[in-house]
């Protein structure tokens, strides 16, 4: 499934472009939320619980909830909902707070 | 509507109120009755930074943080709280960015360290060593006191809250008080929307409200109330273990033990008429000075603001103790921005002042009488 509209974000469906997630090289289009190409090709988990390490998916897709950080070309609390995604992006799962070190 | 009768009335359910209601109980006071207009630490203290210092340049604003600092390290004992107080004792770091900073700090580490308070005066590289993403080259120096800290303002309060109810005290909230009857120059009691309660003794511990209540028993304050506007971030890994502070240009910052930073600043040209909303400009300046000092937080985003009142005094001091005019009627109030961290000896000595004990601390020089006599030593260090 890909998410093609949204009730709050525009987005624009760009060419397909390459980026990787944990290491592993994956495709999506240029201009859609992160979490929209990563839901396309079947990532459910975006991240874990900073206490109890549970999973945690996609849920407010509106920026607000933090269930979707992730460290981003380094960067952590990428809210990767409402990211857009570019060409070669290292998305990686988050665990525990995001360091900003 | 119920009345009833109590042998000391204490208005305000802050870290003040709490406290004095507890230090009252312990020493085996009966019927000692709390009230809070909304819920406890709705005012100044629910919404302050949080921060702990034994680092004054007066010398009864060290003693009176001494006390209360070395009561939060044992507090969750002492209190027999089943929570936590969140005391995290990576002291305080106040740079200085002038000469004049430079003169003062050592000055009032002189000072400190007379009374028993470990501080000491650092170079821009120590201090780097402790507060890594501090850009150094802004600082001539700075002071720094490990035992100096930050803990957790609503665990705080409500363990005193808990053990003062397990000692009997009453806690009345939603509840406001309405007027005070005097009678020949002594309190008789309070009027509150909940019913009338018959008391000898009234403690004003109202924070930002200190001076309405007062009024309600024809005392004049020279106090007033100033907002104060704070900001909070989204958390991150722990990487800051010290309250960053600086006067001149004005902030301090520390990050919770849930990993988010918390900051605030003041502002001269704050509204005094009790508003406690937010501003634009207050979230410009504060994250220009937070990023110019603390260059990788600009990567934070905040989540939110909130105010709160500083109930500020003529010399930044608190007001304590019973007041000539009416007898029966106790201030503990005019905190000027510190009446969380005054919390623990704020309970003591209002206490011994309402049961006519010898002082823990000698406070006497902090009555409201102190200003008609002129006899004020100012505190050169707050934000």
């Amino acid at each position: 499934m890909r998410i093609e509209s949204h009730p709050i974000l525009t987005f624009k469906k760009g060419r397909k472009v390459k980026f990787t997630y944990n290491g592993k090289e994956m495709e999506g289009y240029e201009g859609e939320p992160i979490a929209a190409a990563l839901h396309a090709q079947g990532v459910k988990v975006l991240g874990y619980s900073p206490n109890r390490h549970r999973p945690r998916g996609f849920y407010c897709a509106i920026g607000n909830c933090s269930s979707c950080l992730m460290v981003v070309n380094g960067k952590p609390n990428v809210r990767t909902c409402v990211e857009k995604l570019t060409e070669g992006m290292v998305v990686e799962t988050q665990r525990g707070k995001g360091d900003l070190k | 509507m119920m009345n009833k009768t109590a042998s000391v009335v204490i208005i305000g359910g802050g870290i003040s109120g709490c406290a004095i209601a507890y230090s009252l109980a312990k020493k085996g006071v009966k019927d000692v009755v709390v009230v809070e207009r909304e819920y406890l630490c709705s005012g100044a203290t629910g919404r302050c930074g949080a921060g702990v210092r034994m680092q004054w340049g007066t010398e009864m604003n060290c003693k009176l943080a001494k006390y209360s600092i070395e009561f939060f390290e044992t507090a969750n004992e002492e209190l027999e709280y089943e929570y936590d107080i969140e005391f995290k004792q990576g002291g305080y770091l106040i740079i200085a960015a002038t000469e004049k900073e430079v003169e003062q700090f050592q000055k009032n580490i002189k000072l400190q360290n007379s009374l028993g308070i470990p501080s000491r005066y650092i170079t821009p590289k120590e201090a780097k060593e402790i507060v890594p993403h501090m850009d150094e080259t802004q600082i001539l120096g700075a002071a720094f006191n490990p035992k100096d800290g930050h803990l957790n303002p609503f665990h705080t309060t409500q363990a005193y809250a808990n053990a003062a109810q397990r000692l009997g005290v009453e806690i009345m909230k939603f509840t406001e008080v309405t007027g005070i009857d005097v009678e020949n120059g002594k309190i008789k009691g309070v009027q509150t929307t909940k019913g009338y309660i018959s008391t000898p003794v009234v403690v004003n511990a109202a924070g930002g409200y200190s001076q309405l209540i007062s009024k309600m028993v024809g005392v004049e304050m020279p106090v007033f109330s100033e907002r104060h506007q704070i900001l909070v971030t989204e958390p991150v890994a722990p990487m800051q273990g010290p309250m960053f502070m600086s006067f001149s240009q004005n902030i301090y910052c520390q990050q919770t033990p849930h990993g988010s930073f918390i900051m605030g600043r003041g502002d001269p040209n704050e509204p005094r008429d009790l508003r406690i909303t937010s501003s634009w400009d207050f979230l410009e300046e504060m994250a220009k000075t937070c990023i110019r000092l603390l260059p990788p937080l600009r990567e934070l985003r905040m989540v939110r603001q909130w105010s709160g009142l500083y109930n500020m005094s003529p010399d930044r001091q608190p007001i304590y103790g019973p007041v000539k005019e009416v007898e029966g009627f106790y201030l503990a109030c005019g905190f000027s921005g510190h009446g969380f961290m005054f919390g623990p000896v704020t309970g003591v000595v209002i206490s011994e002042a309402i049961l006519g004990e010898e002082p823990t601390i000698p406070v006497h020089m902090l009555g409201l009488d102190r200003f008609e006599k002129g006899e004020l030593i100012l505190e050169p260090s707050v934000v």
